[in-house]
């Protein structure tokens, strides 16, 4: 090799050498000086600390201040599979597990087995009292999670009122739905930075916002009545093997919703496996022909316009009548009946001959104006408006059907309030059943107050409507089986035949009862329907003692005075009797 | 004054070396004491008091080197290789050698701990040296190339058992250096680029295609597919790399300031791995770029002196041993800042002369003290 390649070998050497450094520092200046968006933005990512501080939702009460929803502070047992070493370790874990956790030790150890994975769920929403006895027991791998969990303490109590909130806390139904934004509170937020082992530097911890408890919900619910609903309708679901049932009571003068239950119920603490109808509200989402609860509605209106009086008499044709080509049956068949007879007996002609003397129109009119075919704004989610065609739609038979309350569909909710109406002498109320939400400073964000949504009849009609429904619970009338003691009841009944399978047959009926209390002084009214009862079918039969049932308790719940002591009372104001 | 005359070679010392030598070592302790003083779990004393007194051990390593005639080492240089071997075997025998870090690499040696591969490097280097100088062997010839590499064949085989694929790389790498300095044709080159290509295709083939072919080796895979796709697995194997650039971007043109860097204080660079593989992050973090061209600076300088001394040489030997020694340091400092600012994968090589370790800076200086042997004996032009 001569001098002159050692001398071009080492020039070649110092040439890589030169381009190598010139190369590390291409990519040095490039780094340091112009650092692409994106790294910044992901060391500045990876140093931020953001974390929601988790915030409890708000309680559900009834009108006494009983909790009927709360959240309550829980664990989920985790485990990561990764710091279980071997398959003995695994095996002894997952015994333990199953032991303390009560689980079938065969459906853990699978989840054990997962090296891939360092989370997995053992097992969600475990009290604390459990996963201290578990932390105590030192598992490898096992370790917790803070998990908020909603409980419904009375299970099924109320539940189609209350609704639900899911595992991720949002409302699902009921009163959790509607008011989900005021219960599930604000959850704080913690901003500050992290170090590469994901701790907190506290020194560094920027923004902290408080988090904002829930506000509570008030309910108009009262405990006692609501218990007594639910214990009536377990019994008429057992006693007529119902299809369904329902049942509502309402303050007459205030709209409050005092109780609200129906058949099929669920548990909202295991919404999950609860059936879709199990879940619905019948009372306000079930739209069903009322049949004869609704001529309260038709005399109502005919007695307001003055077309009819009370003592006027109406052949009702001993029971057949053939009106437009098509024949109208009577249950009871009757001769002649006056207007209050017509009531206190449900005489499908009578109805239909009192709606005739009104028209179409005015009758449309006055339906309309007691609630019918809208929704009356009930704060819950899930409130219908019934069918009720305007009147230009009718056929020629709809004069003759609608005044029964066939042809025309409702909520128990509408035919209620309607009735409690007539008994507010007059004045339409809105239901309502939330009385006040609070938030966690006790500061009102909204409180439910009666509104009078119109008035569709006078006074004096609502008045003499009252006395008319008392008649139908005296003896001879269709509602006998409705009575308090103690307690003068207004009321009526419902037997509609529905409609299966393209007809109407006789083997499927609604029983319904609406009636209100004390007569004298309306306080309450309370709405029972039963769906598909056997053997018995009429409301008078089915529906009228469930009604007694629960209004002989509610008026002692509710400390209502008793009828006699009313007219003393209005005796001694007045000097005498009425 | 006679008595001294030993030491006289010192007068010709490569004073700009020596310099950049000190400049590197102190920069070293001191980001070495950055990136650990705040670990209180760490050893029984600071790291950095440590290095400091591996540095004074290396400072009379270089110093007894560069005194020491390279040319009587021709003598000893297959002696030197064996027990650089044997350091190497005993790694392997269990119960001596120490794990750390999921590899083999240290023994235990009069109460210290070694890394024999440390040796076996500056080993292989001077018996490389002494084979390629013999006047008896034509370069020209396939001969002189096949043995060459039949030489460092055991020790690359002992480093790649630990395992330390990077390191053998290394010394392979210096291996082509060394024979170009000799004068090898450059078409035999051309060969050896299309052998290594082979080789190392057929390798990554059987990395990828048939895993486990070699138990340990699984992390190579891992790195590999790392470097070409950080965000494959950013927590685990892509930390490291992605945590260092960003590091090094974050510093700007003047760094945090020294002890400021936060990447590495709030653990963003693993504190294991911060104040050895990792330092040029620390150090690019706190003072910027300003700092890493300094840095870059001072070992051009000391690489420089290198090919200077390699240049100068007197004999081919010398220039052989210079070429290597300089070719050594130059692929450590080159992989090692080129891995940490993403231009290459993650490979365990420290930075020469900065990152702790007591073997290495020992080694380095050593290296240097070598290639100061070489330069002291030149020739005067």
């Amino acid at each position: 090799m001569t001098e002159r390649t050692t001398t071009w070998r080492m020039i070649l050497v110092l040439i890589a050498v030169l381009g190598v450094w010139t190369g590390l520092c291409g990519r040095l200046v490039y780094l340091h000086l112009f650092p692409s968006q994106k790294l910044v933005e992901d060391s500045q990512g990876g140093h931020i600390l953001k974390r929601e501080l988790p915030v409890a939702r708000g309680r559900i009460f009834d009108t006494h201040g009983h909790l009927l929803a709360l959240d309550l502070p829980m664990k989920n047992v985790i485990a990561d599979p990764t710091l279980t070493t071997n398959d003995q370790q695994k095996y002894d874990v997952a015994l333990k597990l199953a032991q303390t956790l009560n689980l079938d030790p065969a459906l853990i150890l699978p989840r054990l087995e997962t090296p891939r994975s360092r989370y997995k769920v053992i097992q969600k929403f475990v009290s604390v009292e459990i996963t201290t006895n578990l932390a105590a027991q030192k598992l490898p791998g096992v370790f917790f999670e803070d998990a908020s969990a909603r409980r419904y303490p009375h299970g099924t109590f109320a539940c189609q009122v209350l609704g639900f909130a899911n595992l991720e806390g949002v409302g699902s139904a009921g009163v959790e739905q509607r008011f989900h934004d005021l219960l599930k509170g604000r959850p704080g937020l913690r901003i500050g930075e992290q170090d590469g082992k994901h701790r907190e530097i506290y020194d560094r911890r920027g923004t902290e916002i408080e988090p904002q408890d829930g506000a509570d919900v008030h309910l108009t619910l009262d405990m006692h009545v609501q218990h007594l609903v639910e214990r009536a309708l377990d019994e008429a679901m057992r006693v007529h093997q119902a299809k369904r049932a329902w049942c509502l009571v309402e303050r007459v003068r205030t709209g409050e919703i005092l109780a609200m239950a129906a058949r099929p119920n669920f548990d909202p603490n295991d919404y999950r496996n609860a059936d879709t109808n199990a879940i619905k509200n019948l009372a306000i989402s079930h739209v069903y022909e009322p049949g004869s609860t609704f001529k309260l509605a038709t005399v109502a209106a005919a007695l307001d316009a003055g077309t009819v009086t009370a003592d006027q008499i109406f052949d009702c044709e001993s029971g057949k009548w053939l009106f437009r080509g098509r024949l109208l049956h009577d249950y009871h068949p009757a001769g002649r009946l006056t207007v209050a007879d017509i009531i206190k007996k449900s005489s499908n002609i009578g109805a239909a001959k009192i709606a005739l003397t009104l028209g179409e129109e005015r009758l449309d009119q006055y339906l309309r104006a007691f609630g019918f075919g809208r929704r009356l704004g009930l704060d819950l989610p899930g409130e219908e408006g019934g069918i009720l065609y305007p009147h230009r739609q009718w056929t020629a038979l709809s004069i003759s059907r609608i005044p029964m309350g066939h042809e025309v569909a409702v909520t128990a909710l509408q035919l209620l309030n309607a009735l409690c109406c007539v008994a507010n002498d007059g004045h339409l109320m809105r239901p309502y059943v939330v009385a006040r939400i609070e938030d966690a400073k006790g500061l009102v964000l909204r409180r439910g107050a009666p509104v009078e949504l119109g008035q569709p009849i006078r006074e004096d009609t609502a008045r003499l409507m009252r006395k008319l429904l008392i008649r139908a619970t005296e003896p001879g009338g269709t509602s006998t089986k409705a009575c308090v003691a103690g307690y003068t009841v207004g009321g009526k009944t419902g037997t509609a035949v529905k409609f299966v399978n393209g007809q109407y047959d006789s083997r499927y009926n609604v029983a319904s009862f609406c009636g209100f209390l004390p007569a004298e002084k309306p306080e309450i009214g309370l709405m029972v329907v039963v769906d598909e009862p056997q053997p018995l079918h009429t409301g008078g039969l089915v529906a009228a003692p469930i009604f007694s049932q629960i209004a002989s308790n509610a008026v002692r719940c509710l400390q209502i005075p008793a009828s006699a002591t009313l007219l003393a009372g209005a005796a001694e104001t007045t000097g005498g009797p009425l | 004054m006679s008595r001294f005359t030993f030491l006289r070679p010192l007068r010709r010392l490569d004073w700009s070396l020596v310099l950049a030598m000190f400049a590197l070592l102190v920069g070293g302790i001191l980001f070495i004491y950055s990136s650990s003083y705040r670990t209180a779990e760490l050893p029984v004393s600071p790291l950095y008091l440590r290095q400091l007194r591996f540095a004074l051990v290396g400072l009379a390593a270089f110093l007894a080197l560069a005194l020491l005639d390279y040319r009587r080492l021709r003598d000893y240089a297959w002696v030197i290789y064996l027990l650089g071997l044997l350091g190497l075997v005993l790694v392997l025998v269990p119960g001596v050698g120490k794990k750390m870090y999921g590899a083999v690499r240290w023994i235990t040696f009069a109460g210290m701990q070694v890394q024999p591969s440390e040796l076996a490097k500056l080993a292989t280097i001077l018996v490389l040296a002494r084979f390629m100088s013999n006047p008896d062997r034509n370069p020209e010839r396939f001969s002189y190339i096949a043995l060459a590499f039949l030489i460092v064949l055991p020790a690359v085989v002992l480093i790649l058992k630990e395992p330390d694929l990077s390191t053998a790389s290394v010394l392979l790498a210096v291996t082509l250096i060394m024979l170009f300095a000799a004068g090898v044709p450059m078409r035999r080159f051309g060969a050896l680029a299309l052998l290594a290509v082979i080789i190392v295709g057929t390798l990554l083939g059987l990395l990828f295609l048939l895993p486990d072919w070699v138990p340990h080796l699984g992390y190579v895979k891992e790195r590999l597919l790392v470097f070409f796709d950080p965000g494959r697995d950013p927590l685990k194997t892509g930390w490291n790399a992605i945590q260092s650039a960003l590091a090094v971007g974050s510093g700007g043109l003047t760094g945090k300031g020294f002890l400021q860097g936060t990447q590495d204080a709030l653990g963003y660079l693993p504190r294991t791995v911060a104040a050895n593989d990792f330092i040029f992050p620390v150090i690019a973090e706190e003072v910027g770029f300003a700092g890493s061209a300094v840095l870059l600076s001072l070992f051009a300088v000391v690489l420089l002196a290198g090919i200077r001394a390699a240049a100068a040489a007197e004999d081919k030997m010398g220039r052989l041993l210079a070429v290597g020694l300089t070719g050594l340091l130059f692929c450590h400092v080159f992989v090692n800042i080129a891995m940490t600012i993403g231009l290459l994968p993650i490979m365990g090589i420290p930075l020469p002369l900065v990152s702790y370790g007591g073997t290495f800076v020992v080694g380095a200086m050593g290296a240097l003290g070598l290639v100061q042997s070489v330069y002291v004996r030149r020739r005067l032009l």
